[in-house]
């Protein structure tokens, strides 16, 4: 059987690169600082979803945890913001621990003076969390459903702590820096073309990586460990190692997502904590393609885009509209939309191929 | 020179013993024939030398170092490949790279990150691309290759492991006849530069390529020896056999 062009490595490569500089020149064409943020979202949302489609369509590890990383790093991006606004002599607390009558500065807040501390945890800590939480989880060979309910319980955790602590994190309120996120000197305005074009170039920096590394031979290791962990182990491979890291890797990327995100809205609550974004990042990428990082990025966008431009009335049912979505696409389109475009190009024997797959699956 | 010896081995799940007091020696280049009923502790057997299963007493050495009770990636990179009584393949990788994964001495992630080559220029590849008859199969999706073609397939990618003690469990369950015979020239070619133990069931397979087999029977040692004289002893015949002699 010959290659498609769909698994022609250098027409993918293209087709991304293409897709990138295309997104990069939408400020040129709307000059609608309302439309720039949004779009600037939905990118946000699409690393996101590129989290999920590694982990969970590369590395078969479905986790419904990807919120964590991102909710953290919205928190750490958060106090980088608001300790830029608060001044060491004559302002050194946030007010909203003044209202809730603390006097001193957390030590938790106290890395966060400096800007490029601040900046390290907010990626380091949540990378640091979701390799920790790996290893306690491929360490001892948990698989499949129960990788789901132990990030889900994990998330949920820290959405309650988030929420309780209210000194320290502003609870439910959330924390609102006063002023937009300063780097050297300037203030990146969230609805100007410069905060665009960082969270561009986070998306298209980050999925290019993990697409090269997909590519690599450690990306079909992880795509056979996919299939069958255990005969990935009698070739010599160890499982729990690739795991790990793979799940750290998507850890870093939705922390990445949840820097950009407070970035552009300036707002963190324990919303991002919650599981309904998590699940919905899911979604997103099943949506798009899960086995495919440009399909779980065209899922975020698609699915957002629809959400946004719905209607007023029908906001109030979205997450039911959102599961008959899901549903459509489990059994219609089991590889995604993305799946409709390697059908284009594969002609009828991948066709074949697909629908055999999703056979051989459903039996499974 | 022993390349695989097992010292007393045991294995006991809770209060019901599989396995008692097993020895079992092989030499290298050797081919070793795997008998007995089914609950013998064949496969079990196999689990305990791959570290799948870990034992409840005695030994295993390989090349002359004590193996017991590593783990499994640990056991396979001293070359110890295995091939499973139920064929596993990657369903959803093409054949190609079904035998690319199980290609190479590197396992650690890091150094796989940098590496993009294909072994399709290695000597090796094309040899057991010849000898499983995969060649016009190879960018065909594993789910989706006959019983035999995946039987070949995990045993082509035992062998691009390039282990020294190959572990293979019924290697020819749900061939057809013609299938199996080309299995049993597979093996025969093997035999030599690599040291295999076979469990298997077809005895004509048996016949055709064993020197020397081992007959289990309720986890412990009943006869070993040549096909000659394991057909004609009196106790295998009894609990394995039949009275009627090997088909």
């Amino acid at each position: 059987m010959k290659q498609s062009l769909y698994q022609n490595r250098k027409a993918q490569w293209a087709a991304y690169l293409a897709v990138f500089a295309l997104l990069a020149m939408v400020p040129l064409y709307f000059d609608n600082p309302f439309v720039i943020n949004q779009i600037a979202r939905y990118t946000v949302m699409a690393m996101l979803a590129v989290s999920v489609s590694l982990v969970w369509g590369y590395g078969g590890i479905l986790s419904l945890g990807q919120g964590l990383a991102f909710g953290l790093a919205g928190y750490g991006m958060a106090m980088t913001m608001q300790m830029q606004y608060q001044n060491p002599e004559t302002d050194p607390i946030p007010s909203f621990m003044l209202t809730n009558e603390l006097d001193y500065l957390p030590w938790l807040w106290e890395p966060f003076w400096s800007t490029p501390v601040g900046l390290f945890l907010t990626l380091a800590v949540p990378t640091a969390i979701f390799m920790g939480i790996g290893i306690l989880m491929f360490q001892a060979r948990v698989a499949g459903v129960f990788v789901a309910i132990m990030t889900l319980a994990i998330l949920a955790a820290w959405y309650s702590m988030a929420y309780d602590m209210q000194p320290y994190t502003a609870g439910f309120n959330g924390i609102s820096p006063p002023l937009p996120f300063q780097i050297f000197g300037y203030l990146i305005d969230p609805y100007g073309a410069p905060a665009f074009w960082i969270c561009v170039a986070f998306l298209a920096l980050l999925t290019c990586g993990a697409k090269f590394l997909m590519q690599s031979k450690f990306g079909l290791v992880v795509q056979s460990i996919r299939d069958d962990a255990e005969r990935a182990r009698f070739l010599g491979y160890n499982v729990a190692y690739y795991q790990v890291l793979l799940f750290t890797l998507s850890g870093f990327i939705a922390a990445s997502a949840g820097l950009c995100w407070v970035m552009v809205v300036q707002y963190v609550s324990p919303t991002s904590l919650e599981l309904s974004l998590s699940i919905s990042a899911v979604v997103w990428a099943a949506v798009g393609g899960r086995l495919s990082l440009m399909g779980a990025i065209l899922g975020a966008f698609l699915v957002n885009g629809i959400q946004s431009y719905m209607g007023d009335e029908l906001q109030q049912i979205w997450m039911i509209i959102l599961g008959f979505i899901f549903i459509g696409v489990v059994l219609f389109l089991p590889r995604g939309l993305i799946g409709v475009v390697e059908k284009i190009f594969s002609g009828k024997a991948a066709t074949t191929d697909a629908k055999v797959i999703a056979q051989v699956r459903e039996v499974a | 020179m022993a390349l695989l010896e097992l010292r007393n081995v045991g294995k006991k799940y809770g209060d019901f013993t599989v396995i008692d007091g097993f020895n079992l020696t092989v030499n290298k280049g050797e081919l070793r024939c795997l008998l007995g009923p089914n609950g013998a502790g064949k496969t079990t057997c196999m689990d305990l030398i791959s570290g799948r299963q870990k034992l409840t007493k005695g030994q295993v050495f390989f090349q002359g170092e004590d193996i017991t009770g590593e783990s499994e990636h640990v056991i396979v990179r001293r070359g110890i490949g295995r091939k499973f009584q139920v064929p596993a393949v990657f369903k959803e990788l093409t054949v190609s790279d079904n035998l690319e994964v199980a290609f190479g001495k590197k396992k650690g992630p890091f150094s796989n990150m940098l590496h993009f080559g294909r072994s399709a220029g290695v000597k090796r590849y094309k040899e057991i691309v010849e000898l499983t008859n995969l060649g016009d199969r190879m960018n065909t999706v594993a789910g989706l290759l006959s019983h035999g073609e995946t039987q070949w397939l995990e045993i082509g990618m035992v062998l691009m492991q390039d282990a020294n003690l190959l572990l293979m469990d019924e290697p020819t369950a749900g061939m057809t006849e013609k299938e199996t015979y080309k299995t049993s020239q597979i093996f025969n070619s093997l035999k030599g530069s690599h040291t295999l133990i076979v469990v298997e069931h077809d005895m004509s397979f048996v016949r055709e390529i064993a020197d020397i087999i081992t007959v289990m029977h309720m986890g412990k040692l009943l006869a070993e020896g040549p096909i000659s004289e394991i057909e004609t002893n009196r106790l295998v015949r009894e609990v394995y056999l039949g009275t009627e002699g090997i088909h």
